[in-house]
């Protein structure tokens, strides 16, 4: 079999230009691929005899020469709409659901002539640290296949991390592209929230939620960021951007930049394994012209909860379509509509999902809204705030995206929390609406890959790639 | 170990309309109580400004008209349907005589 796969998608481009490859050729490896690695489980649907009949299609084109992501096979996470492809977010109630529009990233991702090879697999409905929570199985780590893969993008990540495709498309509530991507050792982007819309997405927490790349190089990430943003009059949070390239200041130094960690994100909660290779990164900032302080700022330690009272009060809300009357699993053992929506919710949803739920429900009745929901709303404005005042003096914010390396596939899942606490670095980022980005900044002795994560300010994503690429050429 | 009543265990799961097995309630006595006890801590939490922060959209976001926008063939939505009567969705009996 070719090796093409293992090609940069400007080598890929140029193969195609020159009419060395064609498209059913990359199509044809990455199913080989798949194959080979199905103990991996990162696809929960393959669209594998439509992939092949476009990828024809396409090959009898002329090769758009502008266009680098042309005929490049991509990923998209099962909780995507995809137009006459299974779309099941990991769980029984829409086991057998298939869209009939496509969401406005796939639409974006159609219109550049990429390929849709399949649907990765995810935590429920969004909901887990670790893809464990899904219906058809967990994902296993490609570096370590008795390690998780993180989560809730887990089949993503290990979609890229195995060189499956090379690009992949995530979704980020509470850290869900970035944590994955920080133990399967690749490149994970959460946006600025509105930057992406949301049309499509089956929503978990809408004043979270956002969809980004996930890809083997930042180069990649960013150019596969070109083509999915854009104000959606389909989803009025989206917001009106110009149009720029985000891989315009990739190559250039990062001399005078001013760089902020916060005290908490190397605490006592951060192993000594992880610690030691920010600290080698604070080294090679330093040696090469940026400012590096340490900071404290507030709130950070209270992210958790937050997250937990609005994700799960938005979450009870937005799964309150799932009653099984117009589409999804409806349980057969009913006599009344009553009965019905208990029953089809009790049978249809995983043990995480009801779990969040039922807190949500409880969480957003009575006065309860304004004890907790309303609480949390006004921590949420002050952390907001206290992200702003950083960014009024430094760049970017830098920490580890985890406290700890990918653990076992075995390890328990009774602790109801432990899926919270292993977002307790990225979840901040959600809550203020900034754009977050893990790259792999090294592996411990067992090769496990640590993650590096860069906040920026709301729409700075560009200057986020450029002190990325910078890290990843230096890290090499 | 601390733990909610069974009574506040089913009324929780009502709000949420989720069936409970009897064999589960146990569990969620448990489960729940331990992630109610971690949003409690929010009641601790010190914050100076009262203004909430419900979305991060910094934008005026735009009513659209009242109107329709697009059309969809009952055709294109029925494989999806769990059951239906012709052109209509069915469900229990929704209206006790």
């Amino acid at each position: 079999m070719n090796r093409y796969l293992d090609l940069s998608i400007p080598e890929i481009h140029e193969l195609f230009v020159n009419h060395k490859i064609t498209p059913v050729d990359l199509v044809e490896e990455c199913y080989h691929r798949i194959e080979e690695n199905s103990d991996l489980n990162c696809f929960i649907t393959l669209n594998k005899s439509e992939a092949l009949e476009y990828a024809k299609k396409l090959g009898e084109e002329k090769v758009e020469e502008d266009n680098l992501l042309w005929g490049i096979p991509i990923a998209i996470k099962d909780n995507i709409s995809t137009k006459n492809i299974r779309t099941t977010c990991a769980s029984r109630m829409l086991e057998n659901y298939v869209p009939i529009y496509d969401a406005t990233v796939v639409e974006k991702i159609k219109s550049k002539k990429m390929i849709i090879i399949g649907k990765t697999n995810m935590d429920e409905f969004a909901m887990g640290s670790t893809s464990r929570t899904s219906y058809f199985g967990a994902p296993k780590n490609p570096i370590d296949k008795t390690k998780i893969t993180g989560g809730s993008s887990g089949g993503s990540a290990a979609c890229i991390a195995g060189a499956l495709t090379p690009l992949a498309l995530g979704t980020d509530t509470g850290g869900s592209i970035r944590q994955p991507a920080s133990y399967t050792g690749i490149v994970g982007m959460k946006p600025t929230y509105g930057r992406v819309s949301r049309y499509g997405l089956i929503a978990f927490a809408s004043s979270l939620d956002q969809i980004g790349p996930m890809t083997r190089n930042v180069y990649e990430n960013a150019l596969l960021l070109n083509e999915i943003v854009g104000k959606d009059k389909k989803d009025l949070t989206s917001r009106e951007c110009e149009r720029e390239d985000f891989t315009r200041f990739i190559g250039k130094d990062i001399h005078g930049m001013k760089i902020a960690i916060p005290n908490y994100f190397v605490s006592n909660i951060v192993s000594n394994e992880i610690i030691q290779k920010l600290d080698h990164v604070v080294e090679i900032l330093k040696s090469n012209g940026a400012e590096v302080d340490y900071i404290d700022m507030k709130y950070l330690d209270q992210a958790v909860t937050l997250y937990q009272i609005i994700a799960m009060g938005e979450a009870s809300s937005n799964l309150a379509r799932f009653d099984g009357v117009k589409f999804g699993y409806r349980s057969s053992q009913s006599d009344s509509i009553e009965e019905m929506y208990a029953n089809t919710r009790c049978e249809g949803f995983g043990s995480e999902v009801k779990r969040r739920i039922m807190v949500g429900s409880y969480l957003l009745s009575g006065e309860n809204a304004k004890i907790y929901y309303d609480k949390a709303l006004a921590i949420r404005n002050a952390m907001k705030e206290e992200f702003d005042r950083v960014f009024q003096e430094y760049d970017f914010i830098l920490g580890p995206t985890t406290t700890t390396v990918a653990y076992n596939l075995d390890e328990s899942l009774d602790d109801p929390r432990k899926s919270f606490m292993d977002d307790v670095l990225v979840i901040p980022v959600n809550m203020a609406g900034l754009p977050g980005l893990n790259i792999p900044m090294g592996e411990n002795d067992d090769h496990m890959p640590i993650g590096l994560h860069i906040i920026g300010n709301r729409l700075e994503e560009a200057r986020m790639y450029q002190i990325a690429s910078f890290l990843e050429n230096k890290l090499k | 170990m601390d733990k909610l009543t069974k009574e506040e265990v089913l009324h929780v799961a009502h709000l949420a309309r989720i069936k409970v097995e009897d064999s589960e309630i146990e569990k969620y006595q448990i489960e729940l109580k331990q992630l109610l006890d971690d949003v409690d801590q929010i009641k601790d939490i010190v914050v100076e400004s009262q203004e909430l922060l419900v979305t991060p959209v910094e934008h005026e976001t735009i009513l659209r008209n009242d109107s329709d926008t697009r059309e969809v063939e009952f055709n294109m939505i029925k494989k999806n349907v769990p059951a239906t009567n012709g052109n209509f969705v069915e469900v229990p009996v929704m209206v006790n005589e």
